[in-house]
Order: structure tokens, then C-alpha cells, then sequence
């Protein structure tokens, strides 16, 4: 190939150049912001990260997968997958291919910036080019690929359905500038390709467009304006990007590594939390997921417009949906770019400022800390901590110290007569301080027990025990996995029934600690075992979360209607939970009974 | 005069109101699913404020009906809506014509064992309002020993006024009752505690308040501000109650041999269905829905339709039988327009 122009220049390239530098350096600004707002501890561990070759490698696999290949959409609904990975692979494989084409045939002009997105304007095709059909082609194929994903874009914003979305994101301002934008570049340089493709060479898309159109597109005249058009639109884009959702590009690179180095949140604006709230691709995949959405008026207090409002800074807004939310995970669980909904409005709620702190003092709390003698047939220094929810399902309580007695355990419990709260709810709330001295009296009662295993029935406390307690030599348990590990060791054996089951699970024990098999296998070996339309880590929350702060019981009512609907499609004879809460809560409006893990056990048992 | 007036139910309502149109001269008929008459009435022993045997009251108002066409062991089938009348098809196969249908269907009692942090049907020593009425009239019951009690407790608005248990209605009796039956346990054992969990007490009618001093002052019996949080066992098989004295400010546990629930009343399921074969309309409490709240209390949005008593709203006997006459009149009045 040969260039056409000796300066290897025309004005139009000046719009493309000026949103260059401007996307660059802002986004430099901004990545050197948000490590600087990281703490200390988390920059060092940034920073050792790149040390770390496997961290590294994840890195980079993550990224590819991520930000290109959108693996975790295309496991959502295919054709969602193929729509964003079209366009995101797609562009990216012409930027790759574009430069390759200059290393190539204009190595001298490698160093301009702009050369290789206008490389078809500039050179000239000869005689010796027909080894360049090859990436002409392969530019062509991409360029088309491109294209595919754009037409599916706008049929997607015509008719989510199709998408596997009932509902998407109601696009702002902002979002429809860069949205357009987007959408123009791509044909915009198919034209502009197409203007060029009797001079600079094509293949079947560019070339065939310029010789159908000849009359239009082989007139030189009109070239110049098109790739202008062509590089005004690039402008557009990229001036545009800091303010829309397509900031989620340059962001989630950042985001991933920080991700992999360990990195949490620790303040709701600042650091982590920043990356996650611009990385946030506002595709709306948390509208259809969030329990609150069963109701159209709370569609606006999900996450993605959560991350919105954060960007906006609406502090009455934000402070509105970070109370709202049950905190059930489910955002989190499904989000494709991993942004964590539930821990963004923890960190949101830590910020407000309580007139009252509570005062614990005054509470006797000696003679709870005390050595425990474990009674029992065998020996075992299970300690069994029931927990405040638990207190009022007595049920549940009754059924697994029965199990426990007709095992032959040994075990004492903590809160037989009255215990501390394990520090949950108020960490939910935000309020560490207290949630920190809760910890660490129960800390101290726990280690005085002398015990060697601490059983728990209510998740909400299972997660907190697993998260932030420091017991060393201790194994904190929940009872599903402590009935299943009874069962496999042939301790306990159940008696197998023809009522069929379906499985609730906990969003505490669920998505919050990730036991999903344990309670099936335990109701396997009980009766048949038959699943929710949405279930594992998409069961829907049983609207008796008491991770929302301001939600009344009137709202509450519709979310435990639609998970019981959810719960009931494969007609089971009982609903089975394993959590007090989601247990209580469906109790209320449920057609057909409820009951805990631990109840069927102890009915089953032989 | 031969006008077909279907009443469905055969409770305090139905009794009445059929004992007044009997005397206006017409022949009503009464349907009851259950075998007997005389509704909830028939399973309680006296009645407030005056201990008045309930077995006289049944007895009294069913036998000022011994001339009517009563229908026990009778469900509704359906009911068809004719040009101006209804079709009412029983379930013993007996099809009646009415241009009159009185709905007397009453309350249905909450279910305690929905609220189970206070252990109903989970604990042996936790009983409801009912049970121990039923203990009161017939002696029978295994869950209240044979020895002496040393405690006892009440605990009032079981699925009353409580919007986690679906109903946000007061029960209106209920705190009545339970002094009522405060007293009567207290009579039965001189020596034990009695103990009232109260979040209000709404001593409306007429002698109740007298009733509820005399609770205190000649019985002893203690109240308790403040909802119960939690029930629980001890290793003796008694009760442990968890609750807050609200005026006291501070935590009390208490332990007894027997805890009452004062269980509420909540709208009657079968009372809803045969509403919705014609169809009437309901509140949002779940009660059927009256014409007006003042002036037309008895009469329903369409025609021909009566009300009385508990099927509209919680309601004391008094109340039932004033609203029961009250109807009678309008079904006169409603029968001599047309």
C-alpha cells in the first residue's frame, strides 16, 4: 500500500484527537483519585498485586472475559451476551487490527494517534496489497459484527422481552447523547469506508457497499464530509463518556484489579466504591431481580439508579434507596460487572450521624460468660446459639435440640435463658460501633464455653459468625450443614416420604454464605425435592428482611406474595426454609404449610 | 305472609333476627353449617360484665325460634341472581326463592398458632381464650393440670391490631374477656398470680371499666403494659414469658403454669365466599362491606341484601342483638316498600 497523502494528515482528524486527549486524561485524573482515596493497607495491597503473577493472570483473564466476551450475560440470555460482546469484542478487535494494519504497511506512521482509525483514508491500495485482503477482511467481519450488535441494541431498547429483561433502565440525559453517539459511529464509518473502498482497497462489506452505490459513493466529493461526520461522532462519544453510563468501559479495567487485589468498600463515595459505582454499565439487569421491583414505584430504588444518584451526588435520594433495600444480595448476585448493591448502602447507612449511641453498660452480662459441661450420652461440645428470631419461631428451636437429643449430642445453648444479639442487624444498619461490642461479648462467652463447635439456626447470625467473628479452633456451622454432615456420617438416617418439598433459600445463608446443597441434600433424603422457578442464587428474598430500615408491611406483603408464587410453580405439598425470618414471613400468607429443615428431620427421623 | 327471608347463620344474629321477624309475622329461614345453634355463644361459658351463663342466652334466643325453618349441618351451594330475587341452593338439596337474604355469618377466631413466638400448638401450657372457655363449660381439658396453679397469664390482641399478623382491626372483646377470665381463673385459684400483657385496654361498655377495677382491687389481678416478645419453655415444662413493662420502662420474665391468648376475631373465610357468589363487597379488613357506616349499617349495596352482627366488623353480643333487631325492622320496612 502507499499513502496518499505526503503529510499524513487533514483537519478532520483534529474532533477525533480532541475527545482522545480529553477521555485519556480524564480518565488518568480519575484513576489516580480513586487510589489516592484507597486507605493505606488497600493501595499497598493494589500495588503488590501486580507482583503477584497469579493475581495478575486473573487479571487479565478477568478482563478479557469481563469487559470483552461478557461471559456472565451471555450465561444470562444468549442473544444479551452476543449484543454486548458483539460490540465491545467487536471494536475492540478493529483498534487491534487497525494498528496492525499501520505496523504493517505505514510503520512510520505508528506513532500518530490517529492513523490507524482513519488508515483507509490515508492509504492507498496497489498492487502489492493482496496480502492485505486478509485484514481487510478481517476488518470488514468486524466492522459487521459491530454492526449486528448495534441493530440489536436498538431492538433492545424497543423490546427488552427479547433479551431475557423485563424491565430495563430508563436511560437519563446523558445516556441518550452518548447512546446516539455510539450508535452513529459505527455506520457512520461503514460509509466512510465505503466512500474510500475504490481507492484504499475493502472487502465484502465496504467494497460490495461501493460498488452498489457507485453513483453516490464513488462521487470523491462527498467523501470528506462523511469522515468528518466520522470523527465528530468519535468526538461526541468520548467528550460525553465522564457523563453517561458508557464510563463503565475505561472503569471496569480499574475495577477488576482492585477487585483481585482483595480491595473492599470502606466509605460509600470514596476509593472502591467509586470504581464500582462508575463501573456500573446501567443495563438494568438488578431491576427485573430486585424484590422490591414487584411493585412499580420501587423500581427506582434499585442499584442501578442507586449508582446514579451517587454519581449525582442527590444526597435525599441516595439516603432514601440505601434505606430502603431488604439488603438480600440479589443485585449483587446477578450483576454482570460486579457491583455490590447491598454493601454500597451498608456504607452508605455507616455514614449517618445518631444522636443516641446506645449504652450497653448497664446490661449484666457476667453470668452469661460462663465454662459449659456440655451433658450428652457421647461426647461433643456443641454449643447451640439459636438466636433472636429463633426465640420467636420456637419451633424451630424445639425441633433441633430434639434432633440433637435423639443423636446423642452433646451440646449446651448459649441463649436458652436470653443472649446477645449476634451484631447482624445493627452492622445492616451501619452502626459498627455497637455491632463491634456485640462481637466481642459473644466472642468472650464462646470462648469461655469451652466449646468446639458452634451451631446456629438462623443465617442471619451464621453470616455475621462467619464473616466478621474471629474464632480460631472453632467451627461455626449452620444446622442444614450440620444435619446433612449427621446424615452422610450415618449418625442420623432418615425415613424417606412421598410429600414433595421445594427449597427456600435464605438470602443470609444462600447468597450471603454460599451453602446451597447442604439443606437439598438433607430434604432429599427426607421426601422429593422439587425447585423454585428462580432459585439458588436468584431465589427471590421473602420480603421479611430486616435489612430495610423504612419498608412498611403493606409494601412488604406484595414481595412475599411473588416469592410464594415463585416457591409454589412445581405445586409442592410444603414450603421449607431454613432460615426463622423467610419462615415467619411466609407463614403469614402462604397457602400451604412452611417449615424449617430442622422440623423435618426430627419428623423423619428413625 | 308468605315472603321467603333466607338467613344464613344461626348465631346470636341469626337468632334474634329471626326471632323478631317471627313476630312481625313472617316465617324466616335459618341455614347453619354447624350442627347446632347458637354460634360462638354456644362454645363460651358466661359472658361479661354480669357472668350471665352464655347456655341461657343460646337458650333463650333459639327458643323464640321454634317455629322457623331451621337448616342445620346446611351449607350454601350457590346463589343465583334472578330478576328481583335470589336463587339459594343448600347443600341438602333444597332450592329457595328469596327476594330477602340476611347475612348473620359472623367471626371466625384468629388462629393463635399463626403467631409463633408465643408457642401455640407448640407448648402444652399454651392455651387460647376459646380453650379455656371450653375448660370453663365442660372441665375438659388435658393441658390445665388438675393441681394447683401458682401463675397464670393473659396476653391481649392476638392477631388483633397487629399488621404483621394481616389484620389491623380491634377485636373490641377481647379486653373485656380477658378480665373477665382473669377473674374467673383468679376465683378458681385463690393463690395464683394472674398476670394481664395489655398494649391498651379499651374498656368501652357499659359496667367494663367497673368490671376492670374490681379485676385489680377485689382479685388482684396484675396488668402489664407492654406486648409479650417472646415464649418459652423451661426445663419444668412451665411457660417463660419475655415482655416489657412499657410503664416501668424495664424487661420483666415471668414464669407460669398456664398462658391464655386472647385470641381475636377475624373475618369469617366461609362468610366471604358465599358473599362472593352474588357478588357483595368487602373491606379491607376482610368484613363485608356496609351500605354506610352510619346511617345504613344493616344494609349491604344491593338490594335485598341485609347485614347483622360480627360478619360486618367485631362486635359485642349486645351490639350483635341491637343490629340484629335493627335489621329485622329494614327487612319489614324493605319487604312492605316493594
Amino acid at each position: 500500500m502507499r499513502e496518499r497523502f505526503l503529510t499524513g494528515y487533514n483537519d478532520f482528524v483534529l474532533p477525533f484527537m480532541f475527545g482522545m486527549a480529553f477521555i485519556l486524561i480524564w480518565c488518568l485524573v480519575g484513576m489516580i483519585r480513586i487510589i489516592a482515596q484507597l486507605p493505606r493497607e488497600d493501595r499497598r495491597r493494589f500495588f503488590l498485586s501486580f507482583l503477584n503473577p497469579r493475581i495478575l493472570l486473573k487479571d487479565i483473564k478477568d478482563i478479557f472475559c469481563d469487559c470483552l466476551f461478557h461471559v456472565k450475560l451471555w450465561k444470562r440470555n444468549k442473544l444479551l451476551g452476543y449484543m454486548h460482546s458483539s460490540i465491545a469484542f467487536g471494536w475492540f478487535m478493529l483498534i487491534v487490527i487497525g494498528h496492525i494494519e499501520v505496523f504493517f504497511y505505514a510503520p512510520h506512521r505508528a506513532k500518530l494517534l490517529y492513523f490507524p482509525i482513519f488508515f483507509r483514508y490515508f492509504m492507498a491500495e496497489d498492487d502489492s496489497t493482496m496480502g492485505g485482503a486478509f485484514f481487510f477482511f478481517l476488518m470488514d467481519f468486524f466492522l459487521l459484527v459491530v454492526l449486528s450488535g448495534i441493530a440489536l441494541a436498538m431492538i433492545k431498547r424497543i423490546h427488552s422481552r427479547f433479551f431475557g429483561m423485563r424491565r430495563t433502565t430508563n436511560p437519563s440525559f446523558m445516556d441518550l447523547v452518548g447512546l446516539y453517539s455510539l450508535w452513529s459511529i459505527f455506520p457512520l464509518r461503514l460509509l466512510a469506508e465505503g466512500f474510500t473502498a475504490d481507492i484504499s482497497g475493502g472487502s465484502f462489506l465496504t467494497k460490495s457497499l461501493n460498488t452498489v452505490f457507485h453513483a453516490f459513493l464513488g462521487n470523491h466529493v462527498n467523501m470528506l464530509p462523511t469522515w468528518w461526520a466520522y470523527s465528530l461522532a468519535l468526538c461526541v462519544f468520548f467528550c460525553a463518556l465522564p457523563f453517561t453510563r458508557y464510563m463503565h468501559i475505561p472503569t471496569e479495567i480499574l475495577l477488576i484489579p482492585l477487585r483481585n487485589a482483595g480491595v473492599k468498600i470502606r466509605h460509600p463515595r470514596k476509593g472502591y466504591a467509586e470504581a464500582e459505582v462508575y463501573a456500573c454499565p446501567s443495563c438494568g439487569v438488578c431491576i427485573d431481580a430486585c424484590p422490591m421491583g414487584v411493585m412499580k414505584t420501587h423500581i427506582k430504588d434499585t442499584t442501578v439508579y442507586l449508582n446514579r444518584q451517587l454519581r449525582r451526588h442527590n444526597e435525599e435520594r441516595i439516603e432514601e434507596i440505601s434505606d430502603k433495600c431488604l439488603l438480600c444480595g440479589k443485585c449483587t448476585a446477578v450483576c454482570p460487572v460486579g457491583v455490590e448493591g447491598d454493601r454500597l448502602r451498608i456504607a452508605q447507612r455507616s455514614l449517618r450521624q445518631y444522636n443516641i449511641t446506645p449504652d450497653y453498660s448497664r446490661i449484666d452480662t457476667g453470668e452469661l460468660v460462663r465454662e459449659c459441661s456440655f451433658s450428652g450420652p457421647t461426647g461433643g461440645k456443641v454449643l447451640y446459639f439459636a438466636g433472636c428470631m429463633t426465640a420467636l419461631t420456637p419451633q424451630i428451636r424445639k425441633a433441633v435440640e430434639s434432633v440433637l437429643t435423639k443423636a446423642g449430642i452433646g451440646y449446651e445453648m448459649m441463649d436458652r435463658d436470653g443472649g446477645i444479639c449476634c451484631g447482624r442487624p445493627m452492622l445492616m444498619a451501619g452502626r459498627f460501633a455497637p455491632a463491634e461490642e456485640m462481637i466481642r461479648k459473644n466472642t468472650e462467652i464462646i470462648r469461655a464455653s469451652g466449646a468446639s463447635t458452634l451451631l446456629l439456626s438462623c443465617p442471619i447470625c451464621y453470616r455475621i459468625f462467619r464473616e466478621n467473628y474471629s474464632l480460631d479452633g472453632i467451627e461455626v456451622i449452620h444446622h442444614t450443614e450440620y444435619f446433612d454432615r449427621l446424615i452422610r456420617s450415618g449418625a442420623i438416617s432418615l425415613g424417606h416420604t412421598a410429600t414433595r418439598y421445594v427449597y427456600h433459600d435464605p438470602c443470609e445463608l444462600g447468597r450471603g454464605c454460599g451453602i446451597y446443597d447442604e439443606p437439598r441434600a438433607v430434604i432429599a433424603a427426607a421426601g422429593e425435592l422439587v425447585e423454585a422457578d428462580k432459585h439458588h442464587k436468584e431465589s427471590i428474598c421473602c420480603g421479611g428482611s430486616l435489612g430495610s430500615l423504612t419498608l412498611g408491611f403493606d409494601k412488604r406483603q406484595a414481595m412475599t406474595a411473588n416469592a410464594l408464587n415463585n416457591l409454589t410453580k412445581a405445586s409442592p405439598d410444603s414450603i421449607v426454609t431454613a432460615c426463622p425470618l423467610c419462615l415467619s414471613t411466609f407463614h403469614r400468607y402462604a397457602d400451604r404449610p412452611v417449615e424449617d429443615i430442622a422440623e423435618i428431620v426430627d419428623r423423619n427421623m428413625n | 305472609m308468605k315472603e321467603n327471608i333466607v338467613i344464613i347463620g344461626g348465631g346470636a344474629a341469626g337468632l334474634e333476627a329471626a326471632g323478631q321477624l317471627i313476630r312481625l309475622g313472617y316465617s324466616p329461614i335459618i341455614v347453619e353449617k354447624e350442627d347446632h345453634l347458637g354460634g360462638h355463644l354456644a362454645e363460651w361459658h358466661c359472658l361479661f360484665p354480669d357472668m350471665t351463663p352464655a347456655s341461657d342466652i343460646v337458650g333463650r334466643l333459639a327458643g323464640a325460634v321454634s317455629d322457623a325453618n331451621i337448616f342445620t349441618n346446611t351449607e350454601i351451594l350457590f346463589i343465583n341472581h334472578l330478576k328481583d330475587s335470589y336463587n339459594v341452593m343448600l347443600s341438602n338439596g333444597v332450592s329457595i326463592i328469596a327476594r330477602v337474604i340476611l347475612f348473620t355469618t359472623g367471626f371466625r377466631l384468629f388462629d393463635a398458632a399463626r403467631k409463633e413466638e408465643y408457642g401455640y400448638g407448640i407448648y402444652n401450657q399454651v392455651i387460647t381464650n376459646s380453650d379455656l372457655e371450653h375448660w370453663f363449660r365442660t372441665g375438659d381439658d388435658d393441658r390445665i393440670g388438675s393441681v394447683p396453679m401458682e401463675a397464670v397469664g393473659f396476653v391481649h390482641c392476638v392477631g388483633s391490631r397487629d399488621e404483621k399478623a394481616g389484620n389491623a382491626q380491634c377485636s373490641k372483646v377481647c379486653c373485656i374477656t380477658a378480665v373477665k377470665q382473669a377473674i374467673e381463673m383468679k376465683k378458681r385459684f385463690p393463690d395464683a398470680m394472674v398476670y394481664c400483657f395489655y398494649m391498651d385496654l379499651r374498656m368501652f361498655g357499659k359496667k367494663y371499666e367497673d368490671f376492670y377495677i374490681s379485676a385489680q382491687r377485689d382479685y388482684g389481678v396484675r396488668f402489664i403494659r407492654g406486648r409479650v416478645s417472646e415464649v418459652s419453655e423451661n426445663i419444668e415444662g412451665k411457660v417463660v414469658v419475655k415482655a416489657e413493662d412499657t410503664l416501668a420502662g424495664k424487661p420483666v420474665r415471668v414464669t407460669l403454669d398456664l398462658l391464655v391468648l386472647m385470641a381475636g376475631m377475624v373475618c369469617n373465610p366461609d362468610s366471604t365466599k358465599v358473599a362472593s357468589m352474588i357478588p357483595l363487597q368487602t373491606d379491607s379488613d376482610g368484613f363485608l362491606k356496609s351500605k354506610d357506616n352510619i346511617l345504613e349499617i344493616t344494609s349491604s349495596s344491593r338490594k335485598g341484601i341485609f347485614y347483622a352482627g360480627a360478619c360486618t366488623g367485631p362486635k359485642t353480643v349486645p351490639e350483635t342483638l341491637a343490629e340484629a333487631r335493627s335489621a329485622a325492622l329494614d327487612i319489614h320496612n324493605f319487604i312492605e316498600s316493594l
